[in-house]
């Protein structure tokens, strides 16, 4: 039984992790024709007519309304086209440290999710489950470690790709995650040192009612937006990938599958910073003057629901910040990085840990 | 968790043995990481997932990015393995022998696989941190003004070679000038 619940948990937390990924891409290709007009994309859709008069007037509508919609695309012809496009690997580079970099790019990202509880702790069949896949004693650092470990599968790619092009923008965003790491730790700190736990149950646990962690630390919930938008290499701090200058950037060798690998990373990314925000600042599945009783099974299945709705909202936050905000200069990027967020997130730590001293000591 | 345990170690042996064998630098660079992303793994097991996680932050994450940029900006050859000579023969297997008669013994009476914790760790962070900060007080201290010395003297490092540019760019330009 123990181990059905863990099976269980991981199929569910995969899901999560999938369906984000999925309407994150759907949101992406939709939300780009609508903010910025794009034709081809706010018009594409299923437009046919079948000659069976009892089709036409049942499931046709459904299709239509789905084409429309822009789901056909993103389900079917998105993947179809990725399976069957030719796996190209360029000449004269490792073929193996070619298919391991997308790999390397996605799974730290996965993995990231094992530690995020997405609902209350709940019991059901008089056992318990505890919702996190691993509930770690070090959960925010555990974060940390598995995103500086995706910056190699985007250095190995931009390496592997054996053009400039490719190097430039592997290196380019490499030196991006680096530089945005640390604001993210001092930042990862602050909140630490507010909940006074490294473990993500507990710092939601505390957020009870109006204990909203964005009210107690605004500045760590700016701060990480901020890097969180940077290190999922999306506009305004897409350089890595600027397709002005550098073609596709670290992925242009890319092809098929694997070139749908990294684009299945980024969204993921999304929407692991997504849930971060919400678990840290925006109480989880804590609502203002909603108490859900504790250990019921429903109320684990309306928390989880309240907690997704919080993550979905700020998916399509950075989605519309990505298509509307142009790009930065290098310089200006390596500015924002090291002579502001970093400075300001030190600030932040020292005062925030004298009010903590103060109120505690 | 036995299993798990000796898979683990085969393969930090092999990733170990990789990092030296491969005539490929960016390949050696990668064996390593495998490595200490395995040491990170043999802590989770030992339920240090605190020092776990650093291992991952600090080995894997900063310190071996670094190794690849350097790596991988300076576009390393391939190694062409040279011929070894008998004299390092003979020395590389003098040394393997007086290693073997050194840790042989010292291996036989404490060789046994650790492969469940020792004593049940209750917030691992909160106990390092308590100790950090209070037993082992002086080493940390002087651990920080050991990096603070290494950053200052990248800094110096850096700031040198750059003035040395700026003095060619001068005469350079004075050059010109005369011209």
């Amino acid at each position: 039984m123990e181990i059905l619940i863990l099976v269980l948990k991981v199929f569910f937390v995969f899901q999560i992790i999938l369906s984000i990924g999925s309407l994150c891409t759907w949101l992406e290709r939709k939300g780009s024709a609508l903010i910025q007009d794009r034709v081809g994309a706010n018009r594409a859709g299923a437009y046919f007519q079948v000659s069976n008069p009892i089709l036409n007037w049942t499931i046709m509508p459904i299709i239509r309304l789905l084409g429309g919609l822009g789901v056909i695309n993103t389900l079917f012809c998105d993947a179809v086209k990725g399976v069957f496009k030719e796996d190209f690997v360029p000449e004269g580079t490792s073929p193996f440290l070619h298919s391991l970099a997308p790999f390397l790019a996605t799974v730290p990202i996965f993995l990231a999710f094992a530690v995020i509880p997405l609902a209350p702790n709940f019991t059901v069949f008089d056992y318990q489950v505890s919702t996190p896949l691993a509930r770690l004693d070090a959960g925010v650092l555990f974060i940390l470690a598995m995103g500086s470990v995706s910056v190699y599968g985007v250095a190995l790619a931009g390496w592997s790709g054996n053009n400039k092009f490719s190097l430039l923008g592997g290196l380019r965003a490499a030196a991006q995650m680096i530089s945005y790491e640390l604001a993210m730790g001092i930042a990862f700190a602050t909140v630490i040192l507010v909940y006074g736990t490294l473990d993500l149950y507990d710092m939601i646990e505390q957020q009870k009612g109006l204990n909203w962690g964005v009210l107690t630390q605004p500045i760590s919930f700016v701060i990480l937006f901020i890097v969180g938008m940077a290190e999922t290499k999306r506009a305004p701090f897409d350089l890595p990938e600027s397709e002005s200058e550098l073609v596709a950037g670290y992925f242009t060798e890319y092809s098929g599958m694997k070139f749908l690998l990294f684009w299945l990373g980024e969204f993921c990314e999304i929407g692991l910073f997504s849930l971060l925000v919400t678990v840290l600042f925006f109480g989880g599945w804590h609502l203002p003057f909603l108490q859900l009783p504790e250990g019921w099974w429903l109320s684990a299945v309306i928390g989880h629901g309240i907690l997704m709705t919080k993550v979905v909202f700020f998916c399509v936050l950075q989605i519309v910040i990505r298509w509307t905000l142009p790009r930065f200069r290098y310089d200006q990027l390596m500015n924002l990085g090291w002579k502001y967020l970093m400075p300001l997130s030190l600030l932040n730590l020292m005062i925030t840990a004298a009010v903590v001293l103060l109120r505690h000591g | 968790m036995t299993i798990f345990f000796f898979i683990i170690a085969v393969l930090m042996v092999a990733s170990a043995v990789a990092v030296v064998t491969f005539n490929n630098p960016l390949q050696s660079a990668l064996s390593l990481i495998a490595h200490l992303i395995l040491v990170a793994c043999m802590y989770a097991m030992l339920d240090a997932h605190f020092l776990s996680a650093v291992q991952i932050t600090v080995y894997a994450g900063a310190i071996m990015v670094l190794v690849l940029f350097v790596v991988m900006l300076l576009n390393l050859k391939v190694e062409q393995p040279k011929p070894i000579g008998l004299l390092y023969l003979g020395i590389g297997i003098a040394a393997a022998l007086g290693f073997a008669v050194i840790m042989i013994p010292v291996l036989a009476t404490v060789f046994t696989a650790v492969t469940d914790p020792i004593a049940p760790l209750n917030g691992t962070a909160r106990d390092i941190g308590r100790l950090l900060y209070t037993q082992y007080l002086f080493p940390f201290e002087i651990a920080s003004v050991l990096i603070f010395v290494a950053i200052v003297g990248a800094v110096m490092i850096a700031k040198r070679n750059h003035a040395v540019v700026e003095q060619i760019a001068d005469q350079d330009t004075k050059a010109g000038g005369v011209q």
